[in-house]
Order: structure tokens, then C-alpha cells, then sequence
């Protein structure tokens, strides 16, 4: 029960991270990023393609790359293992070059469509992240596509039985600064710059805004959140499997929970992200159970996908609005005014 | 080279057909389909059951893969889209349901493969048919097969489109609904049609599909880009523009594969996709409106007098 | 033959007209001006149900036909030609004048084109061109005459004479007054070449606002001093 409960939470809070990035683009932004699994994936790159690297390159290691980087990993497991500060300096650096190379990903796939409409701009958002997807998947020497690669414990010092709760407790972590930082943006004057752009492109444009620039910067800081969350992921799962980067659990999901919740409230989206986290964690953990008592022919991972297709449909046509509605935006004068008049 | 030669039309045969639908039911609906891929897969497991099941030689099938398809295309329309549209629900609200029904058939898809697995006890979740294929003077069944799908729904449509007034009627209602419906055309029944035809081309291509490449429940993942190239570069607007697309993407796409190939070694298939990204992200950088919507089209047009 | 009752109508929850009343009489030709976005063509679209109508009431020919759906009017005898995009211009003019007559049976069908093609025969010569590669003049008598397909009782057009020069507007006002004299057609219109249009017209109305401001026979309006002070003053004798 508590592994069930520890594993609701650590994913929790990384559908928390992605959804609420999807959230600043979507839900506020009115971008349709149906790119999202790129930046997530960006995340898993930096760990599995270019820590790895550096890691053979300071080993000296020989050999193809999926084979070195088992070596690699076991390696700078064992001194993190003794060494707590190397762990998490790891995952700093880490943290920081995934939030680089994310917000570069993120500008750039949505460069060539910034100026087009919702339509256009989400098939080519899509069709960007699949290719990379496609090419990372087939190709085994970029982070080991299908076969894998491993990658360092960051948390090796904890002991064994506790690690996965100080995993958790890290992706929780990572949940709560990156909800308090999109709650501080978007009471800024660039939240409501954005909000107004997606109710009405013209006016945005008559404020002698462009765009074009608001877009690309919301994408790159959007990309920038979600590899956040590529690269918890992969510590905790110490590996790199590119499958685990697919579409529909992180593309197809955040929108589901962005809906769920509620689009353009971050509160809401924290809540659906729960939600969700729980009905698909519940469905994951009693899989041989629910085909045994369901007499399923097939695996129970299929019924999740169409559960999940047919809960966005229902969402879509019976509560777009999502569970909790979008808040008004409170500028500090109305604030103020509040406090005043009650 | 011929080989090459041969996987190029025939998948450039596919992509067409595939794309039409796109094409078309993003001009009366409005909406690209995500899920056009899936309904190929649809189509390779409906002739794959009917080969197993009855021994019915997947080319044979075609007739029942196409209505089965339109019926799915409908149930898309029915089920995933006209509740969001009376609601007028925007475009990108569409597009996640397109991706929700995708994700729907891709649940369906993988769950019935293992299904019919069990009832052959064979392994179904990865097959081909290309050892059922005939051949003709050298010709592969597929080239000539796939070839003639396209003459005919070409035909086909070409007669329906320029010579019945129903066919007058769609032109008219995909140019201009408010217009048509100011002339007393149901419009909805433009829409319908489309996705019925949408569905059955999809299908229908999709029971060749396995003449030309393994089949998984993850196939429509990986073509997926391929029809929206097609559809973006030849444009999105005018039903020619498949045509055109489908034939620039499905061409090269297998020659660029096959240069790679001889430069890198076998295992560059999914480059393929890399072309196709590049030439899409051409398109919408440079006209969005793809090749039929150039002037130079237009001026093309007049000289046949389309 | 039209008669409109206290509407209120608009866009969503954007109201843009306000308790308009106004009535067109058979075998004459009303005109509406108004300034630019004073609700001229909101108010035909209502009439032709492509609006959101919140209260009112709109009556043709003692019927009660306020929430009837657009097609089911033009069976009734009620044609509209909006401002902009009233052929389809991919369609030829053949294909165009067939789409008109829809609802109709082949020989039926035949007959009316015929008929269109006797008031506007000069569309007999480009017959198989594109709508698309029409002059602004020919394209209007296209649009005009796809609504004689439809046997129309009641034509709404919406400035059909924007954009065209002066001897061609000449053209179709003419036209319009053929219509009303020989094929017992109600013309209804809008128009911003308000003078010339009036001049025409038996009635007059003028929009501001999304309110009538003045309703009368054209003449009268005419001389109106509101209409003076609005067209003459700002547009100038001359354009009009
Ligand atoms: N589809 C629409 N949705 C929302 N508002 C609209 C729509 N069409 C017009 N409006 C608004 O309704 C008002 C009246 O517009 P309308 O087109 O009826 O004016 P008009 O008198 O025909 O002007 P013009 O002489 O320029 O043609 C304008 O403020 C316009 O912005
Ligand atoms: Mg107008």
C-alpha cells in the first residue's frame, strides 16, 4: 500500500510539473502544444545523451555507447554512494542544462508556425515531436532508443529502501517551486499580456506587442518547466528507455488533466493532475487484477488508453470548463480595492 | 533500384489515398484528423481478420475494408467531433478530440490484436502479407493494386464532383457554407460524406499497407507525419493538393531513404520522416496554403480549365 | 410583405440592433442607409436568420417566420445576397446558376435558368468561366441571377454596388428596377451609394447605431435633414 501511495505521488508530481508548463501554454497562451512529449523527452536527453557522455569522456571508458554508459552510471553510482553532495550537484547541473536545452527546444519547434493559426501551429508542434521521438527511438547511439541506456543513481547515498521516498520527496519538491514560480509569473503583467493575447490576438498586437516574440518566449519557458521533469524521471527510473516518451502519456495525458482541472487555473490543474495520477496508477497497479476479474482477453494497458480517450471526450463535451473554472486575474489596484471594500 | 522504384509508387499510392481524406474532411469540418493514421491500421487488421478467419485474400477484401471504413469515418464525425461542433467548441478543442479518438482506436487496435491472437493462436500484433502477393510480368500486385485504387477513387471522383449535381453541391458547400446553405443545400450532408470517404480510403489503404510494411497497433504512430506532409505541402485546401502531396511526399521520401541507405548502411527507414518534417515545415514557413494554393497553380488551373 | 416588430438582435451576446421596426412593402423598393456599422447588413442577415435574434418579431406575408432556418426561407421566396462572397468562385457561372436551383427538378430547373438568362443575358457568353475570373459587374448580375433561379419573391441584396464604377452601378440599379417593374420581385437594400440608391427607391430608411433613425418614403428621406447632415455633409454631392 505504501509503494502504491509513494508511486501515486511520484508521478503526481511530475504530471503536476508537465501539466502545469502545458497549462501556461494552453491554458493561458492558447498555444495548442500537442508537441508537449518533445520538452519532456529533452529532459531524458540531457541525462541519458550528454551527462552520459561527459561521464565516459571523464572515465576514459571504451566501447559502444549503451555498454559504457552501464559502466559510467555503475561508477558514478558508486562514488555518490559516499558522496551526497556529488548526487546532487549532478542533478543540478542537470536541472539547469535540461532547462537550457528545453526552452532552446521549445523555440525552436514552434518557430516555424508562430505566426500561423491554432490549427497549423498544433499539427506542426506534433509532427516535430514525433519525428525527434521517431529518430531517438530507432536510433540506439543518441540516449540507446529502444534498448536503453542506464544513468547514475543521483540518490545513491540514501539507503536502498528509502530511496524511492526520497525520490518522491525530490519530484515533490520540484512540483511546489515550479507551481510557486508559475503562480508569481502569472500574476505578473506577462500573464495578463498572455491571457489577452489568447482572447484577442489584434488588441495584443494594437499594444504594439508582438506576437510572434510572446509565443516563442511562452514555448521556451513552457519546455523549460516540462524537461524538468524528463530528467527527475529518468534518475528515478535510472535509465533512459525512449517508449517511457511517447505521445500519449506526455502529450495526450497533460491535456487530459489540463481539462480536467480546469484550463487556465493552475489550482485546478494540480488537482486534475491528482486525479488523473490516481485512476491510471490504480489501473497500472491492478493490472493482472482488473483482467483477471474483467476476464479481459488482452492486456489492461489498452483499456486504459481508450478509458482515458473516451474520459476526454466526456470532459470535452460536457465540462470543458474543467472542474474548477478560470480565475479572473487580480492586478494589484483591484487588490488593493478588495482589501479596502470588502 | 527498381525495387525502390516499385515501394516508392506504391506508398506514394497509399500516401494519396490517405491524404484525400485528411484533405477533405479538414475542408468541410475544419478540423485536421489525427486519427487518419489509425484508420489505416483499422483497415490492415480487417483484412488481416478476414484472411485468417475466412481465407479471404486481403485485395479481395477491399470492398468490405472500404465500407467498414466509411462506417468508422462516420462513428468519428458522429461520436468524436458533431457534439463538440453544435457546442462550438474551437478548433483546438477538435483537435484534442480527434487525438482522443485516436487514442481510443490505438486502445482498440492493440487490445483486438491480441484478441485475434488468441482465437489463431499466432502471434498477431506483427504481420505482413507481402508472401501473398501476386505478381504480374515482374510487377508486384501491390504496384498494380494500389495504382488502380487511385485511378478509380480519382475517377470516381472527378465524375461525382464535376458531372452530379450532389457532387456540385459538395464543391459548392466545401467553397462556402453560409453560401450553400443560402441555397437550400444541407450542408451536414457534405460533412458526412467526407468523413464516410474519409474512413473507406483510409481503410482501403490501409489493407495494402501490409503488402508493403510490418504491421504493429504502433504503425499509425509512425505514419502519421507522412500524411500530414502530404496534405500540408500539396495544401490543405483543395482537394488536388493530396494528389500532388501525397505523390511529392511518398516519393521523397523512399528516394531519399534508399540514398541514405547506400551512403549509411541499412536501418535509415525513419530518416524517411526527417524529409517529410523539412519539407512540411517548408510549407508553412513559406506559402501555408501549400502547392494548389500557389498562383502558379491557380494560373496552371485555368490553362486546363479545371 | 416583410414586416418586422420591436427586433433585437445581434451576435452571441453582442446585441447590435435595438428595436427596429420596419415593413416592406410588395412591388416596391425599400432602401436602408446608415453610416459604417450602424448594423445595415446585421439587419438583413437577421431577416435571413444568420443572426442571433433575442426578442422581436418578423413577419412575410402575414407569417410568422422569425426563428425559421435559412434554407427553409429561401424555399419561401426569400433570397439574400450578402455583401461579399455571393457566387462560388470556383464554380462556373453554369454550375453556379444549377447550385441556385437546388431545390428544384431538372426541367423546372431549365425553365428558370432560361428565365434568369433572359434578364441577364449577358451572362449567356461566359457561361463556362470560373466565378472566379469575373469582373465585379458580372459577378454581381450573377449573384442576381441565381436568385431568379430560386424564384424569388424577395430580394435582400447588401451594397451590390460597391466597388463598381459609376456607369456600372448605372447597370445594376437599373436592373433592379427591371426586376421590380416586370418580374413582380421586391427588391431590399442596402447600399452605400445612398443618393443614387434612394433615388430609385419608393422607401427609405435610414440606419444609426443599430436604431431606425428615420423611416419614410425615399423621397422624404431624401430631403431629411438627419440624411442630409449625414451623407451629403460628410460624403460630398459629388461621390454619391
Ligand atoms: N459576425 C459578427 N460577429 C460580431 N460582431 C459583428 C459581426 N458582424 C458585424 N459585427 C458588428 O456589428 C456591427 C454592425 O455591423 P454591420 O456589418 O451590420 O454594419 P453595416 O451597417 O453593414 O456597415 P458597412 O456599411 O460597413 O457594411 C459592427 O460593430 C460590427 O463590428
Ligand atoms: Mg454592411
Amino acid at each position: 500500500m505504501v509503494e502504491l501511495i509513494t508511486l501515486i505521488l511520484f508521478f503526481f508530481a511530475l504530471y503536476v510539473i508537465v501539466s502545469l508548463s502545458l497549462n501556461l501554454e494552453f491554458g493561458y497562451g492558447g498555444i495548442p502544444n500537442f508537441g508537449k512529449a518533445l520538452s519532456v523527452l529533452t529532459g531524458a536527453l540531457v541525462v541519458g545523451g550528454i551527462l552520459n557522455r561527459l561521464l565516459i569522456w571523464y572515465f576514459g571508458i571504451e566501447g559502444d555507447f549503451i555498454s559504457a554508459s552501464s559502466l559510467a552510471a555503475y561508477r558514478m553510482t558508486e562514488i555518490v554512494s559516499q558522496n551526497p553532495l556529488i548526487g546532487l550537484g549532478i542533478f543540478l547541473f542537470c536541472v539547469t542544462m535540461a532547462v537550457v536545452a528545453g526552452a532552446i527546444a521549445g523555440a525552436l519547434s514552434i518557430l516555424p508556425s508562430a505566426k500561423l493559426k491554432g490549427d497549423y501551429l498544433g499539427v506542426t508542434l506534433l509532427a516535430i515531436s514525433e519525428v525527434v521521438y521517431l529518430i531517438l527511438f530507432y536510433n540506439t547511439e543518441i540516449v540507446g532508443g529502444y534498448y536503453g541506456v542506464s544513468v547514475p543513481d543521483i540518490l545513491a547515498f540514501v539507503p536502498g529502501e528509502y530511496r524511492v521516498y526520497a525520490y518522491t520527496v525530490l519530484a515533490l519538491i520540484c512540483a511546489l517551486l515550479v507551481y510557486l514560480f508559475l503562480e508569481k509569473l502569472l500574476n505578473s503583467p506577462y500573464g495578463r499580456i498572455l491571457r489577452g493575447h489568447r482572447e484577442n490576438e489584434d488588441l495584443i498586437k494594437a499594444f504594439g506587442r508582438d506576437v510572434m516574440k510572446l509565443r516563442i518566449k511562452t514555448m521556451a519557458l513552457g519546455s523549460a518547466i516540462a524537461a524538468i521533469a524528463g530528467v527527475v524521471f529518468v534518475f528515478y527510473s535510472s535509465s533512459v528507455v525512449v517508449n517511457a516518451f511517447n505521445r500519449v502519456e506526455w502529450t495526450f495525458y497533460p491535456f487530459l488533466i489540463v481539462l480536467l482541472g480546469g484550463k487556465g487555473n493552475n489550482k485546478g490543474v494540480v488537482l486534475g493532475a491528482f486525479i488523473f495520477v490516481l485512476l491510471k496508477m490504480l489501473i497500472d497497479f491492478y493490472k493482472f487484477d482488473i483482467k483477471y476479474l474483467l476476464h479481459l482477453p488482452f492486456e489492461a494497458v489498452w483499456l486504459q488508453y481508450i478509458v482515458f480517450g473516451i474520459l476526454a471526450l466526456l470532459i470535452l463535451c460536457y465540462k470543458p470548463e474543467g472542474i474548477l473554472k478560470e480565475e479572473p486575474i487580480y492586478t494589484p489596484p483591484i487588490k488593493s480595492r478588495l482589501k479596502t471594500n470588502p | 533500384m527498381i525495387d525502390v522504384l516499385i515501394g516508392a509508387m506504391v506508398w506514394s499510392n497509399l500516401l494519396v489515398l490517405l491524404a484525400l481524406g485528411l484533405t477533405m474532411t479538414y475542408i468541410t469540418t475544419g478540423v485536421p484528423n489525427f486519427a487518419q493514421a489509425s484508420f489505416a491500421i483499422v483497415g490492415s487488421y480487417i483484412a488481416l481478420t478476414l484472411l485468417r478467419l475466412i481465407g479471404l485474400n486481403p485485395y479481395l477484401s477491399i470492398p468490405v475494408t472500404f465500407i467498414l471504413g466509411g462506417i468508422l469515418g462516420l462513428s468519428t464525425y458522429y461520436i468524436a467531433l458533431k457534439p463538440l461542433i453544435k457546442r462550438k467548441a474551437s478548433i483546438e478543442m477538435l483537435m484534442i478530440a480527434t487525438l482522443a479518438w485516436d487514442l481510443i482506436l490505438f486502445g482498440i487496435i492493440g487490445a483486438y490484436s491480441e484478441v485475434l491472437s488468441a482465437i489463431t493462436k499466432k502471434t498477431e500484433t506483427l504481420f505482413v502479407f507481402t508472401s501473398l502477393d501476386f505478381n504480374i510480368y515482374g510487377i508486384p500486385g501491390r504496384l498494380i493494386v494500389s495504382s488502380l485504387l487511385v485511378l478509380l477513387t480519382i475517377l470516381g471522383l472527378y465524375l461525382l464532383l464535376y458531372k452530379t449535381k450532389f457532387g456540385i453541391a459538395l464543391r459548392a458547400s466545401m467553397e462556402n457554407p453560409s453560401l450553400a446553405e443560402a441555397m437550400g443545400i444541407n450542408v451536414e450532408n457534405t460533412r458526412l460524406f467526407s468523413w464516410f470517404l474519409s474512413g473507406a480510403l483510409a481503410c482501403m489503404a490501409g489493407s495494402v499497407l501490409p503488402y508493403l510494411q510490418e504491421i504493429v497497433p504502433q504503425t499509425g504512430y509512425f505514419i502519421v507525419v507522412s500524411i500530414f506532409a502530404a496534405s500540408i505541402v500539396g495544401g490543405l485546401y483543395h482537394i488536388v493538393g493530396a494528389l500532388v502531396g501525397g505523390y511529392i511526399i511518398g516519393i521523397s521520401e523512399s528516394l531519399f531513404t534508399y540514398i541514405l541507405s547506400i551512403l549509411l548502411g541499412p536501418g535509415v527507414l525513419v530518416y524517411s520522416k526527417v524529409i517529410s518534417l523539412l519539407m512540411m515545415i517548408a510549407t508553412v514557413l513559406l506559402h501555408p496554403r501549400g502547392i494548389t494554393g500557389t498562383e502558379m497553380w491557380r494560373r496552371v488551373e485555368r490553362w486546363l480549365n479545371l | 410583405m416583410i414586416k418586422v416588430e420591436k427586433l433585437n438582435s445581434g451576435y452571441g451576446k453582442l446585441q447590435i440592433l435595438f428595436d427596429i421596426d420596419l415593413e416592406v412593402p410588395r412591388g416596391e423598393i425599400t432602401t436602408i442607409v446608415g453610416p459604417n456599422g450602424s448594423g445595415k447588413s446585421t439587419f438583413l442577415k437577421s431577416l435571413f436568420g444568420l443572426t442571433d435574434i433575442f426578442s422581436g418579431r418578423i413577419t412575410y406575408q402575414g407569417k410568422d417566420i422569425t426563428y425559421i432556418p435559412p434554407h427553409e426561407k429561401t424555399k419561401m421566396g426569400i433570397s439574400y445576397l450578402p455583401q461579399t462572397n455571393n457566387v462560388f468562385t470556383n464554380l462556373t457561372v453554369r454550375e453556379n446558376l444549377r447550385i441556385a436551383g437546388y431545390i428544384l427538378n431538372g426541367e423546372e430547373l431549365e425553365e428558370r435558368i432560361n428565365f434568369a438568362l433572359e434578364v441577364f443575358p449577358e451572362l449567356r457568353g461566359i457561361l463556362d468561366r470560373k466565378a472566379g475570373s469575373l469582373s465585379g459587374g458580372q459577378r454581381q448580375m450573377l449573384a442576381m441571377a441565381t436568385a431568379l433561379v430560386r424564384k424569388t419573391k424577395i430580394l435582400m441584396l447588401d451594397e451590390p454596388t460597391a466597388q463598381l464604377s459609376p456607369k456600372l452601378a448605372q447597370v445594376i440599379f437599373d436592373k433592379i428596377v427591371e426586376l421590380r417593374d416586370n418580374y413582380d420581385i421586391t427588391p431590399l437594400l442596402v447600399e452605400q451609394n445612398a443618393k443614387r440608391a434612394l433615388e430609385i427607391s419608393d422607401v427609405g430608411y435610414m440606419f444609426v447605431s443599430g436604431r431606425v433613425a428615420y423611416g419614410g418614403s425615399a423621397e422624404s428621406l431624401l430631403n431629411h435633414e438627419k440624411f442630409q447632415s449625414y451623407f451629403l455633409g460628410v460624403v460630398g454631392i459629388e461621390e454619391c
